[in-house]
């Protein structure tokens, strides 16, 4: 690995069509659970290749499993339940989860996928996991008389999830928290939250959170026990960049600075991403500072993965080469 | 006392019962029925929730807001000068909508709910409200590349939006409801969405309603008493603290009471229910109270919004000292 401008994602990639055929048939009943497993391995391995062909740094599993982040983990959650169907927009719909009960983790739930995909490379995996104020802000809440409460029996949960990723291996598991953005006022439960889901995981930790108002939670929010912030710069203010350039970020921690939009469709150019990465050294030194795509992919198809992915790593390494670090 | 809803409602229920709007929208995004086939569904589906809304016993309902793409746009496309953006996440909700962006002058052309209002007045067996987002709200969710200030914007959404509910008055509304969540949001703004109101309600002489919800009116309230509707309704659950300001300066209005979690599914008792009625409503007529969730049900899955809606009402016959 390079010393500086390490290349990694978000964490979810887009499901080939295969195997969202597959699962809209294993919903209806109509295909086996081993088939599908069968096919969610096949484009892990997909996934894998792809990164390893780009040349990327620190690989995901890129969630072939997950339908969505949150719906995922309450799937396998005692106490969780998978609710009703509620409009998100337009006509799209979703299975709004419920906390329903007591919560209990009784089983590792992203584990076998992390490891059998850390099998395919020699390069680092990453384990993704959804972070506990994300959970119960986008679930319906019964089980607990108050939103902290639940919260904060959420992050328990989750640390015992990240207490096996780290048993089985993983160098880094990143724990997002993109319910946080709409909702800073929250962070002083989300950091303790995210202490907690934390507690006794050796791997080093990181946590993605999409755009907010950073500046009105600065500097408290960098206080996120996490030694990795995975933001969403390419959209982000003059005024956050300006603010960590004069006033500073956490001299122990990272950013993973996001430098395409994931949520449009035109691919950037080589110079756009350089000129972000510049941004990016201005506040911080290369080793120090991560390079990734704002967001996850699940929303693009593959081929616009692909594509802003090798944008990102031509910047990349014009950029190494220009600080001669590669 | 009248129970009632504050707009959205829930527009497919869950399996075993078919999601025919969504069925039918997919249908037309492939090309496999016409707009008049939807408009079809939608109307069935309209007619379907007010049977709904009759049987959990409300006395009051709205048509839903069955075809309300959401609560910015469905309004914001039928004026002239707007056009509509990218997706954008609605206050702290999981909704989002497409955000209004203003490019000319704000201009009314034509109806755009009166149909609706008409529809559901033909096909329910209980009175009918119209709900319309309000200018500020249309204002302060919208991408403003023309009046370059939020009291403009606000006074040019109040204008046009003035000419819809005269339609609705001459189509024979007597109730004319406007929603208006963000100004509890951007209460620094509290001049400007004052003078919107007034425009709104200009020269009407139906009843009106104002709604504010998401929050609660500490800062803008006692003031929000001069504003000239007849009834205002606020958030008891997401603005616990409206409570404790009603205490302070007696209400004069009409009383919305907000009190059933439009936005959780944990279901409250009609023994609850009824006692917060009498807690909160405590010194005002009876009469002049309207007890409703907290905001439109549509962040709920179709079953529990009806449910909810039959404690409602269960709880304001309860508060009422009706036998069950």
């Amino acid at each position: 690995m390079t010393t500086g401008l390490v290349t990694t994602t978000v964490g979810s990639f887009p499901k080939p069509p295969y195997l969202q055929k597959a699962r809209n048939q294993f919903a209806a009943g109509k295909l086996p659970r081993e088939e599908l497993d069968e096919l969610e391995k096949q484009a892990t391995r997909e996934v894998i290749a792809l990164q390893e062909e780009i040349g990327l740094d620190i690989l995901v599993d890129g969630e072939m499993a997950r339908g969505d982040m949150v719906v995922y983990f309450a799937e396998h959650l005692e106490g969780m339940e998978v609710g009703g169907l509620v409009r998100s927009y337009g006509n799209r719909y979703y299975h709004k989860p419920i906390v329903k009960d007591v919560l209990r983790w009784t089983e590792p739930i992203t584990v076998d996928l992390w490891r059998y995909a850390q099998s395919l490379t020699e390069k680092p995996v990453k384990g993704m996991l959804t972070g506990p104020y994300t959970m119960v802000e986008w679930s319906f809440l019964e089980g607990y008389d108050t939103f902290r409460q639940a919260v904060l029996e959420m992050a328990k949960a989750i640390n015992y999830e990240a207490l096996e990723l780290d048993r089985a291996g993983a160098p880094f598991i990143q724990i997002d928290e993109p319910a946080l953005s709409t909702r800073l006022e929250d962070i002083e439960l989300a950091i303790e939250a995210m202490a907690i889901a934390t507690e006794g995981v050796n791997a080093k930790t990181g946590t993605h959170i999409c755009y907010g108002d950073f500046v009105s939670a600065y500097p408290r929010f960098f206080d996120m026990p996490v030694k990795q912030f995975d933001l969403e710069m390419a959209n982000s203010s003059h005024e956050l960049v300006e603010l960590l350039k004069t006033k500073g970020f956490p001299e122990d921690k990272e950013i993973a600075w996001g430098v395409v939009d994931v949520h449009s469709h035109v691919i950037e150019s080589v110079d756009d991403v350089v000129s972000e990465i510049k941004r990016g050294l201005d506040v911080l030194p290369p080793e120090r500072l991560y390079i990734d795509p704002d967001c996850g992919f699940k929303t693009r198809t593959w081929d616009e993965s692909a594509a802003k992915l090798r944008v990102i790593m031509e910047g990349v390494h014009k950029v190494r080469a220009e600080l001669g670090i590669e | 006392m009248i129970a009632t809803v504050v707009g959205s409602y829930p527009k497919i229920p869950n399996k075993p019962r078919p999601a025919r709007l969504r069925n039918a929208i997919n249908k037309l995004d492939r090309g496999q029925i016409t707009q008049e086939e939807l408009d079809q569904v939608a109307g069935e589906v309209t007619i379907e929730v007010l049977q709904e809304h009759a049987d959990a016993g409300l006395d009051l309902v709205t048509d839903g807001q069955i075809r309300w793409d959401d609560e910015q746009t469905y309004l914001a496309r039928g004026l002239e000068g707007v056009s509509i953006g990218g997706l954008i996440r609605w206050f702290d909700t999981n909704m989002y909508y497409r955000q209004p962006a203003v490019e000319a002058a704000v201009t009314w052309r034509e109806p755009i709910t009166v149909r609706d209002y008409s529809f559901a007045v033909e096909h329910s067996a209980k009175p009918v409200k119209a709900v319309l987002t309000g200018p500020y709200t249309l204002a302060r969710l919208s991408v403003d590349h023309h009046y370059h200030a939020v009291d403009a914007l606000a006074l040019a959404f109040a204008e046009a939006l003035n000419q819809e509910a005269r339609a609705l008055q001459d189509a024979g509304a007597s109730l004319i409801q406007f929603n208006e969540p963000a100004i509890l949001r951007f209460k620094d703004d509290y001049t400007a969405f004052a003078a919107a109101c007034g425009r709104v309600t200009d020269g009407l002489s139906a009843e009106t309603a104002l709604y504010l919800y998401f929050g609660d009116a500490e800062g803008i309230y006692p003031q929000i008493l001069d504003l000239p509707f007849d009834l205002i309704g606020l958030d008891f659950v997401m603005g616990p603290q409206n409570e404790a300001l009603l205490k302070r300066t007696p209400f004069t209005k009409k009383l919305g009471l907000g009190i059933i979690d439009a936005r959780n599914t944990r279901l409250e008792s009609p023994d609850d229910i009824a006692g917060k009625i009498r807690t909160l409503g405590d010194g005002i007529d009876p009469d002049r109270i309207h007890v409703s969730p907290s905001a439109g049900l549509e962040f709920l899955p179709r079953e529990v919004a009806q449910e909810k809606l039959r404690r409602l009402a269960s709880g304001v016959r309860q508060a009422e000292g009706v036998p069950a």
